[in-house]
């Protein structure tokens, strides 16, 4: 018995060895491999998305690998030029097509592709607690920066990623305190200001760049006027109204007077580096080419520098405001993996390893931007530049969204005619009011060219 | 005309050659310029005309995604002038040789292609290629060049196998010699300034398109001119990379019009006038 037992030990160990090894490698098949689909849902997906080249996604894209290796899904992100990617992504989804699974949704192009119907609604995803959990909250976004991708029944098509808040940046504060100038805080002052700094030091007193239909339509609403009568349920434009005549010859006369020769004709990145440079001494424009003069290492006014809320006009206070957004198109052969991408993209947490890893401050999740973190960063100088980017970028949520005028999708027909219209009277072409009486005309003829009832 | 004479209207005259030169010239001089200047100069007013040079434009265009780019322009270029010669210079012949009742009428419908912008083939063309797959390819790119250069090959080369006399031919043949001998030893090596010339207008125009390589590519098959429009960021312009990408897609087109100078001027104008 011993011989046979001691004789069989070996053996019976084999078995148990077995069964357990088989027990083990059927329990290995039949729950891990479950498990780790669960955890990756998307595995073997390629989601392609396409947005124009921008700082934001440059960074991102350090994080991309994280996120594939959370999801096992592969993220073919295609960057282009701004014009570029406007006219492809604008053909590729006006064509119904399928291409990308989620886009950019450009500012000056969303009212026409959320009224045409080119994307997805968002509200089914966040809407869903399946697909998106409680903490991701929606409602933490900046009103004013959601404003663009919302149809006329409230309906979200697109989540910012960017925000554009119009403020005033001053580069030779210790020229205007040499001369005895304030802050200028309205339309009036800022005329004075530009006047009396003009010269002085071989300093301009204000520079601006080409994209008129950006910079003029704040003077235009300052003023008291309006871009459409009554945006965006009438938009029969209202370009020669007497304040919108009055805004014209006021803006004009800044930039013919106080501004560097060719201005009219300046890119952003002259302007910028007028500014930065300290060779002309009032800029207004996003914060985010405003705050360079006292955030990027190539400024040379950074101690004499402040940034402001730009001046208030006589009727109003409306300083411009825009977003950059991520959608889903609506054709999209990946929309639950797209929606997964951009959840992740625009959690808190990407948004405020954004901010604390690499300085990008122009997120738009408000819980970031009032951190305490947020505002350790971004004050400079004692400016809390936070605050400031907060308070514009969500004036249009708040009464009326003044900004209404930009998310027409005629807007482009307009801006065009509106651009022409200054730069006759910015070169002495025409008075004021001929030219904006012949814009409207104009304004209106295009319009209905292109099949707009007004 | 005494000596003193002549040689001050030589000097007028190199005056003036010079002046021309310098006119005309001057959007590239000014273009090279730039590409070796750092971006702070570029922006500075006024301009300054001496500075120390940078290479750093170049070198950064070619750590970039441009260098792909400059091949994809390359290979669509060379491969679509390839290919519409091919195809065009039998036709041209066939057609210049063919005495038949259609031959107007047929050599009108090939150019009645040519006669509309292109823009009214854009989008068919977009659609048609998304249907089958050639959106952001070369190959893609290759058909879209050679039917638009095909017609100008057949139109160009035409004149010049009007010029070669068919008694050579006929001579040729009988002789023993078969009419693929007669055409490829006997008569293309009479037209060859032509086919030079009609060459580098072929490859001109699908080196230099913008429109139909921003429609039809996206990252792969991108080209030069659309990857140069691609340092026009949101958040500036690449003014650098701008000028020196600008100034490396004219190279190549520099370089084979040179190679190629020696026929480019009696191609372009030996086919104008029958003999």
């Amino acid at each position: 018995m011993t011989r046979k037992n001691s004789s069989h030990k070996p053996a019976g160990l084999s078995r148990r060895t077995l069964l357990r090894a088989s027990a083990a490698i059927l329990g290995a098949v039949a729950f891990p491999l479950p498990a780790i689909a669960q955890t990756k849902p998307f595995a073997g997906v390629t989601l392609r998305g396409a947005s124009f080249q921008h700082r934001f996604f440059t960074l991102l894209q350090n994080y991309i690998p994280e996120f594939e290796a959370q999801t096992g899904m592969k993220v073919d992100l295609q960057l282009s030029a701004f014009p570029v990617y406007n006219q492809q992504a604008n053909l590729e989804l006006s064509s119904g097509g399928s291409a990308f699974d989620f886009v950019n949704v450009t500012f000056i192009l969303a009212a026409r592709w959320v009224a045409a119907g080119l994307l997805a609604n968002l509200d089914e995803f966040t809407g869903d607690p399946n697909l998106t959990p409680a903490e991701w909250n929606p409602r933490d976004f900046v009103e004013g920066a959601q404003v663009p991708y919302r149809d006329a029944k409230g309906a979200t098509y697109g989540y910012s990623w960017e925000g554009g808040a119009m403020v005033m940046g001053l580069s030779r504060m210790d020229v205007m305190e040499k001369r005895g100038l304030k802050i200028p805080k309205t339309f009036a002052e800022l005329e004075q200001v530009c006047a009396a700094m003009n010269g002085a030091d071989n300093v301009n007193g204000i520079v601006s760049f080409q994209l008129h239909h950006w910079c003029l339509p704040p003077y235009i609403r300052g003023f008291g006027g309006n871009i459409f009568r009554n945006p965006p349920t009438d938009i029969m434009p209202t370009l020669n109204s007497p304040e919108a005549i009055q805004a014209v010859e006021y803006y004009a006369n800044l930039l013919r007077n106080y501004a560097p020769r060719g201005v009219l004709t300046y890119t952003e990145d002259q302007a910028r580096q007028s500014h930065m440079t300290g060779r002309s001494n009032i800029f207004i424009h996003s914060s985010a080419w405003i705050t360079p003069i006292l955030l990027s290492n190539d400024s040379k006014v950074r101690d004499t520098s402040r940034v402001v809320r730009m001046p208030a006009g006589p009727v109003h206070d409306f300083p411009a405001a825009n977003s950059q957004g991520l959608g889903i198109p609506k054709n999209a052969k990946n929309k639950k993996a797209a929606w997964e991408f951009i959840k992740w993209a625009l959690s808190p947490e990407i948004s405020m390893r954004l901010v604390k890893e690499h300085g990008h401050s122009s997120v738009c999740r408000r819980s970031v931007i009032e951190s305490e973190e947020y505002r350790k960063l971004n004050t400079v100088n004692g400016q809390d530049l936070g605050a400031l980017y907060l308070e514009v970028l969500g004036l249009p949520a708040k009464g009326e969204n003044y900004m209404a005028y930009r998310t027409v999708k005629e807007f482009p027909i307009i801006g065009d005619v509106l651009n022409k219209a200054f730069e006759q009277v910015a070169t002495g072409q025409l008075a004021a009011a001929a030219a904006m009486n012949a814009a409207q005309e104009q304004a209106v003829a295009n319009l209905r060219r292109a099949g707009t009832a007004l | 005309m005494t000596g003193p004479v002549r040689r001050s209207a030589s000097a007028r005259r190199l005056v003036a050659i010079g002046v021309t030169l310098i006119v005309l010239l001057s959007p590239f001089l000014w273009l090279l310029q730039m590409s070796f200047k750092s971006n702070d100069l570029i922006l500075q007013f006024p301009p300054p005309l001496i500075f120390t040079p940078t290479l750093e434009n170049y070198a950064s265009l070619w750590r970039s995604a441009f260098a792909a780019s400059f091949g994809n322009s390359l290979m669509s270029a060379s491969f679509s002038t390839a290919l519409a010669l091919l195809l065009g210079v039998p036709a041209a012949y066939a057609l210049s040789r063919w005495a038949g009742r259609g031959k107007h009428a047929l050599s009108f419908a090939i150019l009645v292609t040519r006669m509309a912008p292109p823009i009214a083939f854009t989008i068919p063309f977009f659609l048609f290629y998304r249907w089958i797959g050639l959106l952001d390819t070369v190959t893609g790119l290759v058909l879209v060049y050679t039917s638009f250069n095909l017609p100008l090959v057949i139109w160009m080369m035409q004149p010049f196998f009007e010029t070669v006399p068919p008694s050579l031919e006929e001579a040729a043949l009988v002789d023993g010699a078969s009419t693929r001998v007669v055409f490829l030893e006997i008569v293309l090596p009479m037209v060859a300034p032509g086919i030079a010339a009609t060459a580098i207008l072929c490859f001109l125009y699908a080196w230099n398109d913008f429109f139909f390589a921003l429609i039809l590519t996206r990252t792969n098959a991108r080209t030069a001119p659309v990857a140069v429009v691609n340092f026009m960021n949101y958040e500036g312009w690449e003014w650098g990379k701008i000028a020196a990408g600008g100034s490396l897609v004219m190279a190549p087109v520099l370089i084979f019009s040179l190679a190629v100078r020696r026929y480019l001027v009696s191609g372009l104008t030996a086919g104008a006038v029958k003999g």
